[in-house]
Formats: C-alpha cells, sequence, structure tokens
C-alpha cells in the first residue's frame, strides 16, 4: 500500500478526430489521499489542468455504467476504482479496448447497444396484466437476482476476445441479459428466448475464456449465464423440443 | 489512426491463459498426428525405409518431444475435462479451482510418465 496524500502520475490517451493528429497519452500530476477514485482525478484534470479532456460519467456510484475504461490493464468502473487499491505510482487509462474511439476516453457504444436490442431485453407476455403485479416466489426471484445487478457499462462486453474478432457475437453482456429474461419466472416468450441465442453468433461462441468474469466491475459472471443458457438449449434440442 | 497507439487489452484472468494453453497444446497434437501418420506410413516402405525413421525416433531430441507430447496430451485432456464440465453447467464458478487441480493432476502424471517410459533416464544422464 502506498502513503496518503502525494501524486500519482495519470497517463489519459489523448484523440480528437476533429484534429486528425496520432492518438497520444498525456501525463498529468494529481494529488491523492486514501481515498480518491480514478472519476475524482479525471474531474481533478477537467476542472484545474485541462478542460478538452473527454470522457463519459454520470451517477459516480457504480449505477449507471457510463465511466467504464480500461485502467491499468484491466475494464473498470473509473468511480469506484480507487487509486490507492491500483498499487501503482501510474494509472494509464484508455477508452475501452476494441470499441471505435470518438474522442479520448469515450467509445462508440452503438455496436453494443445494436447487440443488446437483438435479445429483446424486456418481459414478454402473451396474457393480459393482473391488476396489481405478476407475482413471484421467493426462489423465481432467486434465479435472476445477479443478472439483474447488471449496469450494462460493457467491461465485459469489450474484454471478450470472441467480441473483438466476431462482430455479429452477441457477447457476454447481452447474453447475460438473454439469460436474465430466460430464467425469469413471469416472461412467457418461452423458447423464443433460447432461439435468440441459439446460433453460433450466440451462446455457442463463448469459448468459455472468462475475461467477462474476471472483469466485471459488480462481480457478475456472465459465463456462467451463457453456460446455463448452452444447456438449455442443448436439452431442448436433445428432446426435440426446439 | 494507429492501433499501436492503443493500449492492447492482455487478459490476466486464469481462463484465458487455460483457453490458450488448450489452443497451443491442440495445434501441436494436431501437427503430431500428421507427423505420426506419415512415420507409421512410411512402414509400407518396407524395413529398409522404416528402420532407420525408428532409430531416428530413439535420439535425445526426439525423446525430448516425446516427453514434450506426453505434456501436451495431459494438459489439453485434463483441460478437455474442464470445459467438458462447463458445457454440462458444472463448476463454472469454481473454474480456477478445477483448472489448478487439473493442471496439478497433468503434472504428478507427467512425472510419473516420464519415469515409467524413461526409467533408465537419470542413469543415462
Amino acid at each position: 500500500m502506498m502513503a496518503t496524500n502525494q501524486n500519482v502520475t495519470l497517463k489519459a490517451y489523448r484523440y480528437d478526430p476533429d484534429v486528425g493528429q496520432e492518438p497520444r497519452y498525456d501525463s498529468y500530476q494529481v494529488p491523492i489521499d486514501e481515498t480518491t477514485t480514478v472519476l475524482e482525478a479525471l474531474y481533478y484534470i477537467l476542472e484545474r489542468v485541462d478542460g478538452s479532456l473527454s470522457f463519459r460519467s454520470s451517477c459516480r456510484s457504480a449505477v449507471c455504467g457510463s465511466c467504464a475504461m480500461f485502467i491499468n490493464g484491466m475494464n473498470r468502473l473509473a468511480c469506484r476504482t480507487q487509486i490507492v487499491a491500483l498499487n501503482s505510482r501510474e494509472v494509464r487509462i484508455a477508452p475501452l479496448p476494441h470499441l471505435p474511439v470518438i474522442k479520448d476516453l469515450v467509445v462508440d457504444m452503438a455496436g453494443f447497444w445494436e447487440k443488446y436490442e437483438r435479445v429483446r431485453p424486456y418481459l414478454i407476455t402473451t396474457v393480459a396484466s393482473p391488476d396489481k403485479e405478476w407475482p413471484q416466489s421467493e426462489e423465481e426471484r432467486k434465479a435472476i437476482e445477479e443478472a439483474i445487478d447488471c449496469i450494462l457499462c460493457a467491461c465485459c462486453h469489450s474484454s471478450c476476445t470472441m467480441s473483438w474478432w466476431d462482430k455479429g457475437y452477441l457477447g457476454p453482456a447481452a447474453l447475460l441479459k438473454a439469460y436474465r429474461f430466460a430464467a425469469d419466472s413471469r416472461d412467457q416468450a418461452g423458447l423464443e428466448r433460447l432461439r435468440l441465442v441459439a446460433n453460433e453468433d450466440g451462446v455457442f461462441r463463448c469459448h468459455t475464456i472468462f475475461n467477462c468474469t474476471e472483469d466485471c466491475p459488480k462481480g457478475l459472471s456472465p459465463t456462467f449465464a451463457i453456460q446455463e443458457l448452452k444447456k438449455r438449449v442443448l436439452w431442448k434440442k436433445l428432446t426435440f423440443q426446439m | 489512426m494507429k492501433l499501436t497507439k492503443r493500449d492492447v487489452y492482455l487478459g490476466r484472468g486464469l481462463g484465458m491463459w487455460a483457453w490458450l494453453l488448450h489452443r497451443v497444446t491442440g495445434l501441436l497434437l494436431v501437427f503430431y498426428l500428421i507427423l505420426h501418420i506419415l512415420v507409421i506410413s512410411s512402414s509400407l516402405g518396407g524395413s529398409s525405409l522404416f528402420d532407420p525413421l525408428l532409430r531416428l525416433l530413439q535420439t535425445p531430441l526426439f525423446v525430448l518431444l516425446e516427453m514434450g507430447l506426453t505434456a501436451a496430451v495431459l494438459i489439453h485432456g485434463l483441460n478437455g475435462i474442464r470445459i467438458v464440465l462447463f458445457d454440462l453447467g458444472l463448476g463454472v464458478r469454481r473454474q480456477k479451482e478445477i483448472f489448478a487441480v487439473l493442471m496439478a493432476l497433468a503434472a504428478a502424471m507427467w512425472v510419473w510418465a516420464v519415469l515409467v517410459a524413461y526409467p533408465n533416464l537419470f542413469r543415462v544422464l
């Protein structure tokens, strides 16, 4: 552990398509104490050193998923990464790998959302809605408890080597969401849920590399969700239901 | 825009190394299989062709390669069991522990295999 109340060197990836220069890393000296987060350091730079630095952020409490960045070799949320915990004199920040850069640390998430849409990420019901609510037992709720915590920050999506090379692959985030609804007792889409993911751009592209599980800032396991979906698809196919 | 300016994501998790090891050993085994078929089929050309080949395979270089082959088979095979478990929905949340145990098993089996296959190894060296 480092001593507190001192400076660290923060190196941030800089690229502005309008200027057309080569991307570069700018170094900044940032004073920190034991609680300073990477996001706070970025705001320090923005407010006092260099107002041209671009990055996304919103809630500052790991709920919105806006500030996912590539920080010291891992995809993390800037807001929940304390600099002292990085245990390094240098903080190196780049935009999420393998996503197109719009400016500096801001990436184009269009492809990510397009995949998210493809799994139909909403409750599908065929019967009329009940007067009050769709009841769910404690156990039924437990089945989706983990998947519900996903904040769609794209840390997993950007760490998945299969997503890098197969641009059509749904990727861990969308598949976790697919599982979230496939496992939801209230959802009535039935086999349609599995059909959406039972192809080579779906669950079968996953090679269980576990980068997504490794990098998820919420500690979720998209790999587990994908394997559960694989198991369900396999069972339906083996019993000729699909 | 040059890609070299962008930091490269190097997976630091064990799962990535397990996957890489599985791929590399898999490719080595494919290469070995081709070599194996070539060597065995050369026996069709009679002893004048086959015997010198067999002598070549007993040289230190090929003995070493053989030990490497044993390691590749053990790593690929045992990690293969790990992957099959995942596809059955088992042990996904314990992947690191399963990998560690299986690789320890692979190491132990490799030492045993070498000792059995080359009982004279240490005397020769």
